[in-house]
């Protein structure tokens, strides 16, 4: 079922911040941007600006950051001075996560990205190439980042992937050098196109919110026409996925984007009902009597191989879908470097990884191709 | 002279060391009736539930004998390293065995990220876990080699006891370094092995594991009339005749053994090396190493199994990490001992 | 005859730091322990006693010349615990050790692989503890035992290793008198009951003087006088070793005088006990006590039935006490 989010709601919490030498009521009203399955943001259109607002869900606050993008030869609004004001379009940007480099991708700005958290891990060809040309800069993250770096890029924005909550906390040399820090908590979503709606920031950020927003919404079409199908699909097979370590198994809680993934590619899941949106970690004997039985094993993580699974743990030999031959990981796209664009595009693209899923656990349902991401273990 | 005494302690631990075997091979997350465990374990019939007999084969009964293997091993090492450094705070950690297999590990985890290093190791033979566990022993093999190069231009075993912690603290050091520079998700794998566990060690590496520590608890005792005449400390013990340069490589060679493939395989287990030889000296009533070393193989091997029972809360689906348990039960057992017996201790290093 | 216990030849002691050797003592006599001899190795702090003794047990190499034990040079530890059994200044403390085991681990050069003991080492054990005289303690814990008893029991295990030579270092350090008395004693009985070689090193001057057979006096610097005791106060050698500092050997007494000579002569009449710690009592308070008419005062000591009675002489006037303590308050 989707979840709908009437973002009116949060625009009176937004008022607490605001500075009180403004009336609000002398403010043309806004217009709120429709955001179907992200609860972490919300953007409000006024004429020559945008309010972005970055709410803290988790915590269970009322407290918003504010972020002004106000569009390039406009005046910044005089009733909401003390804002972080960003002009846009977004000319350059320092971005820390896999996460963003998917979204600018998507965006079509991955080439306005000057500074990485980390350029080891990066799969989107253009920032290879940047990174190459040196024109893309390995800056650090959270605790980590180098300020001096950072600064000396003078990028228009900084996209962090740290809790709002935390505020400007290791990024607020920063902020006090002028830089507008972004936490951009993608990752706090609970479902996968809560997670990938996030683009639509990216969109205001860079004035292309048009095509952006009609790019995901017929991804979102994409997703939901193959969960139609995925979901109503039967049998459905019993599935495992990742690794137990020294002994403990960490399985996605029923919460979770994996467990999503799972009910609309149509599996059965053991641990669908449980709470939470994290993993559970369970002993090996807990998991054992339900993966014994298995029909696929998904996602085993560092692993590229039947016998690298075998030589994991020789009790694996013992499963059925290690028998079968059916262990399938999230390892077909990576790079010489080791980047794994599961993480990368994979996450801006919830609607691939669902129609591999459905191919995987439902062979014949869906139209033959080839996967996106994953890859069967030989 | 305390003979009775010492039989009746040495009936009584083997009867809890059974008792502490069944215990640790019935709890679990999935409830078997013993009656069940026991037909799976001796007479090899089918269990009512196909998976009981996969729990009980291969899951509970490789992490009860690791749980006897490294109780063993542990606690046989830390009453080597208290006697050799007459402290009587000193474990197998403190020559920076520990820390070596870690850095060991952090190397392969760490850098794993980067796919094809783990490829590169691959080509040479060792793969998935067996990895971890070979770079644990290269990792504890060159703390120990460098420990003993050092030990060789020393003449005094505290030096070494100050050099094996510095070459801890700088292991640790280098790991961190490595931790602040990788990927969250290696090192939250890193994390979880520093975590210690019983439970990921089977088939033919629980066969290596049992025979390098069977050879290890084998020199051990072998060693013992050295280690009693280490009691007297290193001048006298030259004066009976020991030489103590060698017998110190035979101890730390003996200790680095059984330490390293410990930590190799179940990762850091702290504790048990400190308190064990306390409670076996406790029990038994003596300083001779003919007895404290099997003292502290049954000691060791009881209280390991009993710390996994309880790691596996009876009607929780979650397994708490060892280490934790470790520490748990050990720190308040090693503090009532001191305050009950407090010459245990406190005499040794004055 | 046969080679002696231990023979030292050209010896240099000291150790070796960072590098560089440190010399302690160098050039030494000859020294040479036989059976049934006691030898007590005398000299001021830091005179390298300590290292002398380590050297000549083989704990720590020489710097230069060589140590025959038994005629023999270069021995394995092992043949070397044989023949040199030690008591050291080293606190025993072994977690949970009591007696009867320690005494045991003094069989160590003797006993089996593992340390087991056979009929012979149970015998020697026995002995051991008999000679020491700690039969009683045997079931003590280490950590409980006095600093005498402490001792008794480091002696018994060297005793259990059955050497023919034992060396102790300072054995009668921590001890009260009567405890050093009986300790010197024991190992005096020792070479003369068992016939073994006994170097020892204290400090006990007064003790050495009476049991041992031979002095070694260690001057710093490394200059070592050795011989009979008495011989080696009729010569003068305790003057001449501790020449230049502020003690003063007294020969007469065979003690060092703590008082320094040097203040107003005093004339002291009398004889015997009564006349020797009336002496002390002046040296103490800073007399030279002389014998020479030259002084202006005089203690003439009167012994009348049991009653003693001191006249001090001055310029003519004569006064009489009861005790040396109203003589010393008159003085002052």
């Amino acid at each position: 079922m989707f979840r709908f989010l009437f973002i009116l709601v949060l625009l009176f919490p937004a008022g607490c911040r605001q500075p009180s030498t403004a009336k609000p009521a002398d403010r043309p009203v806004g217009v709120v941007d429709t955001i179907h399955y992200a609860h972490g943001f919300f953007i409000v259109r006024y004429p020559g600006y945008r309010d972005v607002g970055i709410i803290d869900r988790r915590a269970g606050r009322a407290d918003t950051l504010h972020f002004l993008l106000v569009e390039q030869g406009v005046a910044p609004p005089a009733d909401r001075s003390g804002l972080p004001v960003i002009v846009t379009p977004v000319k350059s940007m320092v971005v820390l996560s896999s996460m963003h480099v998917a979204m600018a991708e998507f965006a079509g700005v991955a080439d306005r990205i000057t500074g990485l958290g980390s350029i080891q891990y990066v799969y989107s060809p253009i920032v290879r190439a940047g990174i190459r040309a040196g024109k893309v800069k390995q800056v650090g993250i959270d605790a980590g980042i180098n300020n001096e770096a950072v600064i000396s890029l003078h990028p228009d924005l900084v996209l962090t992937m740290s809790n709002p909550q935390a505020g400007a906390g290791a990024y607020k040399t920063l902020a006090d050098a002028g830089i507008p820090v972004i936490p951009d908590a993608d990752w706090l979503e609970t479902s996968p196109l809560g997670r990938a709606e996030w683009v639509r920031l990216w969109g205001a950020l860079v004035d292309k919110d048009a095509m952006v927003n009609k790019k995901f919404d017929s991804l979102v079409q994409s997703y939901q026409r193959l969960a139609a199908i995925g979901s109503q699909a039967s049998p459905k097979p019993t599935v495992i996925t990742d690794m137990p370590f020294k002994g403990t198994w960490y399985v996605p809680a029923g919460e979770s984007f994996m467990a999503q993934f799972l009910r609309d590619a149509g599996a059965d899941y053991h641990w669908s009902d449980t709470k939470g949106t994290g993993s559970l970690p369970l002993s090996f004997e807990a998991v054992a009597p339900i993966a014994l039985k298995a029909d696929f094993w998904l996602n085993q993580g560092l692993v590229d191989s039947r016998a690298d699974v075998g030589a994991k743990d020789s009790r694996f030999a013992s499963f059925k879908s290690f028998q079968t031959g059916n262990l399938y990981n999230y390892n077909r796209r990576i790079n010489d470097l080791g980047s794994n664009d599961y993480w990368e595009s994979g996450s801006m693209h919830p609607d691939l990884i669902l129609a591999d899923l459905i191919r995987i656990l439902h062979p014949g349902l869906l139209p033959q191709d080839s996967l996106y991401c994953y890859k069967q273990l030989k | 002279m305390n003979c009775s005494i010492r039989k009746l302690s040495l009936t009584g631990l083997l009867l809890l060391l059974v008792l502490a075997c069944v215990l640790d091979i019935s709890a679990g997350a999935v409830r078997i009736p013993l009656h069940d465990i026991f037909r799976i374990l001796f007479s090899r019939a089918p269990a009512a539930d196909a998976s009981w007999s996969f729990i009980v084969d291969k899951i509970r009964l490789p992490k009860a004998i690791t749980a006897i293997l490294a109780g063993c091993g542990l606690s046989v090492g830390g009453l080597q390293m208290q006697t050799l450094f007459r402290n009587p705070l000193a474990d197998p950690g403190v020559l920076g065995i520990t820390a070596g297999a870690s850095l060991g590990v952090a190397a392969v985890m760490l850098t794993g990220g980067s796919m094809t290093t783990i490829y590169a190791i691959k080509e040479l033979g060792p793969s998935g876990s067996w990895l971890i566990a070979c770079a644990a022993c290269v990792g504890a093999g060159m703390a120990m080699l460098l420990v003993l190069v050092l030990s060789g231009r020393l003449r005094d075993n505290v030096m070494m006891l100050i050099i094996g912690l510095m070459i801890g603290s700088v292991t640790l050091a280098l790991i961190s370094i490595w931790q602040y520079f990788s990927n969250p998700d290696e090192v939250k794998d890193y994390l979880l092995w520093t975590f210690g566990s019983l439970g990921g060690v089977t088939g033919k590496q629980l066969s290596i594991l049992g025979l390098i520590v069977g050879v290890g608890l084998i020199a051990a005792w072998l060693s013992s009339k050295m280690l009693d005449a280490l009691l007297l400390g290193e001048n006298y013990a030259r004066s009976m005749g020991l030489t103590v340069r060698r017998a110190r490589t035979i101890i730390v060679c003996t200790t680095s053994l059984l330490a390293g493939v410990i930590t190799a395989f179940c990762g850091p287990i702290g504790f048990i090396g400190i308190a064990v030889p306390h409670l076996a000296r406790l029990c038994f009533n003596t300083s001779s190493h003919r007895i404290l070393i099997p003292a502290c193989c049954l000691i060791g091997a009881i209280l390991l199994l009993l710390c996994d029972c309880i790691s596996q809360w009876p009607g929780t689906q979650a397994v708490l990490p060892i280490n934790i348990i470790t520490s748990l039960v050990g720190a308040p057992l090693v503090i009532l001992l001191l305050v009950r017996r407090r010459n245990l201790s406190i005499n040794a290093y004055r | 005859m046969s080679s002696p216990l231990l023979y030292a030849k050209n010896l240099s002691t000291g150790y070796h730091s960072g590098g560089r050797k440190i010399v302690v003592s160098a050039g030494l006599p000859e020294l040479e322990i036989d059976r049934g001899r006691m030898i007590c190795l005398l000299g001021a702090n830091g005179s390298g006693k300590s290292t002398l003794l380590r050297t000549l047990a083989g704990l720590q190499p020489a710097l230069g010349g060589t140590v025959a034990v038994g005629g023999a040079t270069h021995l394995s530890p092992a043949d070397l615990a044989r023949r040199i059994s030690l008591v050291l200044t080293d606190r025993v403390v072994g977690t949970n050790l009591d007696v009867y085991s320690l005494v045991v681990l003094g069989r160590y050069p003797w006993s089996g692989w593992l340390g087991g003991l056979d009929a012979a080492d149970r015998s020697a054990v026995g002995r051991a503890m008999d000679a020491a005289g700690i039969m009683d303690l045997q079931h003590r814990k280490v950590h409980t035992l006095s600093d005498g008893e402490s001792q008794k029991v480091m002696l018994a295990r060297a005793l259990a290793q059955d050497t023919p030579l034992l060396m102790l270092d300072e054995p009668t350090a921590h001890l009260d008198l009567p405890s050093r008395i009986r300790l010197m004693r024991l190992l005096h009985t020792l070479t003369r009951e068992m016939n073994k070689g006994i170097l020892l090193s204290t400090h006990e001057l007064d003790l050495a003087l009476q049991v041992a057979d031979e002095l070694w006096l260690l001057q710093s610097g490394g200059v070592l006088h050795k011989g009979a005791p008495e011989d080696m106060v009729l010569e003068g050698a305790f003057e001449a070793a501790f020449a230049g500092e502020d003690v003063v050997f007294d020969r007469a007494t065979g003690v060092f005088r703590i008082h320094p000579e040097g203040g107003p002569a005093i004339r002291l009449e009398g004889d015997g006990t009564l006349a020797f710690w009336t002496r002390r009592a002046l040296q103490r308070e800073g007399f030279t006590v002389i014998r020479e008419e030259t002084a202006d005062r005089v203690v003439r000591i009167i012994e009348e039935k049991s009653a003693p009675r001191w006249v001090l002489e001055t310029a003519g006037a004569s006064r009489s006490y009861t005790s040396i303590g109203a003589l010393l308050r008159e003085l002052k």
